[in-house]
């Protein structure tokens, strides 16, 4: 999976979407890549996880050979267009920005497509040798990897219509991209993954995807003996094994990461994970 | 008058399960009592009274008189502000319109504005002691306390004067204005007279803006004197979520009136010393869970003293409730959230 060119890193809100993401930017720099992972929402989440106290629009290397940023869309826009139309000075309140700014609030697609369309030109630049995207979470992904789709639909001609067509095709690719679904074995997040999944394999914007179920405690191989807490703390553990194994059995094939007691710092968790990922991928 | 009690929180903390606990033992102690939700597990919803028709009428639950339930619906947010607030023929071009949808979802406030204007109808009707309101997953903070600014300020045609760059255009100036730099260099990236198709929507939406102002300034009324409640977990995201509100909610009058931690372990879990003959095993998973113990009294110890919060605790259960006496349970040890606590009497018969 680390030999893909893009991962896609979703999920539903609170699943650990952004520790995962950092745990497999860390995994693939040891694996000697030179990485960008992209923070693609407004939670601070990332920045922790990486150490740092926060992301700009422009990459920081937070450890060597990895880089990580946070797409900010009216940056995004500015550098799209100066790019696209050879405009100088624009800045994120020009009216150029603002009139666009405006349109992608009322227009589908318009929003969407500037966000991806940064991701996937990083990747297009090949700058790195993988690029990770910590995306939008599940309830959203879907008008992301659409947005190429739904710009050809919404405008039948236009530069960003020309542009959406290998953006499409990028996110298809099996050899360039893999989608990541960050899960949970509790009843609203596995869910929400069987909804994505049904949704993804209808619509085939991104290669089959790959499942990853975080915050799995292992199985107590012994009976909840003794008393007091001893023994309330074996039966809470395992009520808690119980329930999640009943939602990992509505779960295709998935990596199971494990649940991470006490107090840990972002970074610890990050660190805990990647080394976690390494031994299950 | 009829109390607003607003449950708050990030999404995935029980804030459904906890609205809906709130909401019982307010009735059992004697309060009318309605409980808005959003998006109720099945079996949630059974407990609460709903059967499978989830209907936005509260429904009267069968076995405990001063409860009702009905759902709140923000699906059908942009299109009830355009049938109330936009004259018939504009109303149904705006629904048929390319755009409507897609502005709606992109606009989270639209589906904040629809709930709280929802819950302020309950609030307004006086039927209830109080109303507990669920209120749904936000996009982030206290957007469903701005929603109706937010979406004013949204249809009073912000677009509109981002797009054309100037003074609020009407229609006929508005196609004066397509050759335009600004619209020139939009059209050529997107092609196809983009522009001009959004405007004529944001034209159509900005009739809605009298109706919508108005009905906002009302509804904010009722928000700053509701009660607030700001449900977490000890996990860092939602703890984050929940300090955002502490820090926020100042701003639009109003203060949360405790901060509930949901999922709580025992304590007495922590430090307790287990005896020498017991399982190696049963020793370490003791271990770990009270270190989880552990953490979770140090984030609400924290969060209290950081914030001046009034802290309540709902201890962790294996399974979900699914009755009455399920989600009573819930709060049977949590004293800062009885009624007297929350500051809620029964309303006093009048006259004779």
């Amino acid at each position: 999976m680390l030999d893909k060119r893009l991962l896609v890193v979703s999920g539903k809100g609170g699943v650990g979407k952004s520790a995962v993401s950092a745990g497999l930017a860390q995994l693939a720099t040891r694996q000697g890549k030179r990485v960008l992972v992209i923070d693609m929402g407004e939670s601070a989440g990332l920045a922790a996880h990486l150490g740092v106290r926060d992301l700009v629009f422009d990459p920081i290397e937070v450890r060597p050979d990895l880089h990580a940023m946070r797409l900010i869309r009216s940056d995004s826009l500015i550098e799209y267009l100066t790019l696209q139309l050879s405009l100088k000075g624009l800045n994120r309140f020009s009216r150029v920005a603002r009139a666009f700014d405006a349109l992608a609030t009322a227009a589908p697609a318009v929003r969407e497509i500037i966000s991806i369309g940064k991701v996937l030109w990083e990747v297009r630049e090949r700058k790195w040798d993988l690029v990770i995207a910590d995306a939008p979470p599940t309830g959203q992904i879907g008008s992301y990897l659409r947005a190429p789709r739904s710009i050809s639909e919404l405008v039948p001609t236009g530069r960003i219509e020309r542009q959406a067509a290998w953006m499409g095709e990028t996110l298809r690719d099996p050899d360039s991209t893999e989608m990541v679904i960050v899960s949970l074995a509790e009843e609203l997040p596995t869910t929400e993954t069987r909804q994505t999944l049904a949704w993804l394999e209808t619509n085939e914007l991104v290669p089959e995807p790959m499942v990853i179920t975080n915050r799995v405690v292992p199985e107590l191989a012994t009976a909840a003996k003794g008393r007091g807490p001893v023994r309330d703390a074996a039966i809470h553990h395992r009520s808690v094994y119980v329930e999640q194994q009943k939602w990992l059995s509505e779960l295709p094939p998935h990596v199971e990461l494990p649940y991470l007691f006490g107090l840990l710092t972002p970074t610890e968790v990050a660190a805990r994970l990647s080394d976690a990922l390494e031994e299950s991928l | 008058m009829t109390e607003a009690v607003l449950v708050t929180g990030a999404g995935g903390v029980g804030k459904t399960t906890v609205s809906a606990a709130i909401g019982v033992s307010l009735a059992r102690a004697g309060l009318r009592t309605l409980v808005l939700t959003v998006d109720p597990a099945r079996r949630l919803a059974s407990a609460l009274g709903l059967g499978d028709e989830l209907g936005s009428e509260p429904f009267p639950h069968p076995d405990e008189p001063n409860l009702w339930a009905a759902m709140l619906d923000s699906t059908q947010s942009w299109r009830s502000v355009a049938i109330r607030h936009a004259d018939p023929d504009v109303a149904a071009r705006l629904v048929n319109n390319e755009f409507f949808l897609a502005a709606s979802q992109h606009f989270p406030a639209s589906q904040s504005y629809a709930a709280a204007d929802q819950a302020a109808t309950f609030v307004e009707a006086g039927a209830w002691d109080v109303v507990v309101v669920d209120t749904p997953p936000s996009a982030g903070g206290i957007d469903f306390f701005t929603a109706p600014a937010d979406m004013a300020d949204l249809v009073g045609g912000r677009l509109l004067r981002w797009l054309t760059g100037g003074p609020l255009p009407g229609r006929r100036f508005f196609y004066r204005t397509a050759a335009k730099p600004v619209l020139r260099i939009a059209d050529s990236v997107l092609g196809s007279n983009l522009l001009e198709r959004v405007a004529e929507f944001l034209l159509d939406l900005r009739t809605t803006y009298d109706g919508v102002a108005d009905r906002g300034r009302q509804i904010e009324a009722l928000l700053s004197r509701a009660k607030t409640l700001v449900v977490t977990t000890a996990d860092p995201a939602p703890i984050t979520e929940a300090a955002r509100f502490y820090r926020d909610l100042p701003e639009v009058g109003s203060v949360p009136a405790a901060v509930i931690f949901n999922r709580s372990l025992p304590q007495e879990w922590i430090g307790f010393e287990p005896p020498d003959d017991t399982d190696t095993k049963l020793v370490e998973n003791l271990a770990r869970w009270a270190s989880e113990s552990l953490r979770q009294s140090d984030a609400r110890a924290e969060f209290g003293a950081v914030h001046k919060a009034v802290v309540a605790t709902i201890p962790w259960v294996a399974e979900p409730p699914t009755d009455l006496d399920g989600l009573a349970g819930l709060l049977a040890e949590t004293e800062e959230l009885t009624a007297r606590s929350l500051k809620l009497e029964p309303k006093r018969k009048m006259g004779a």
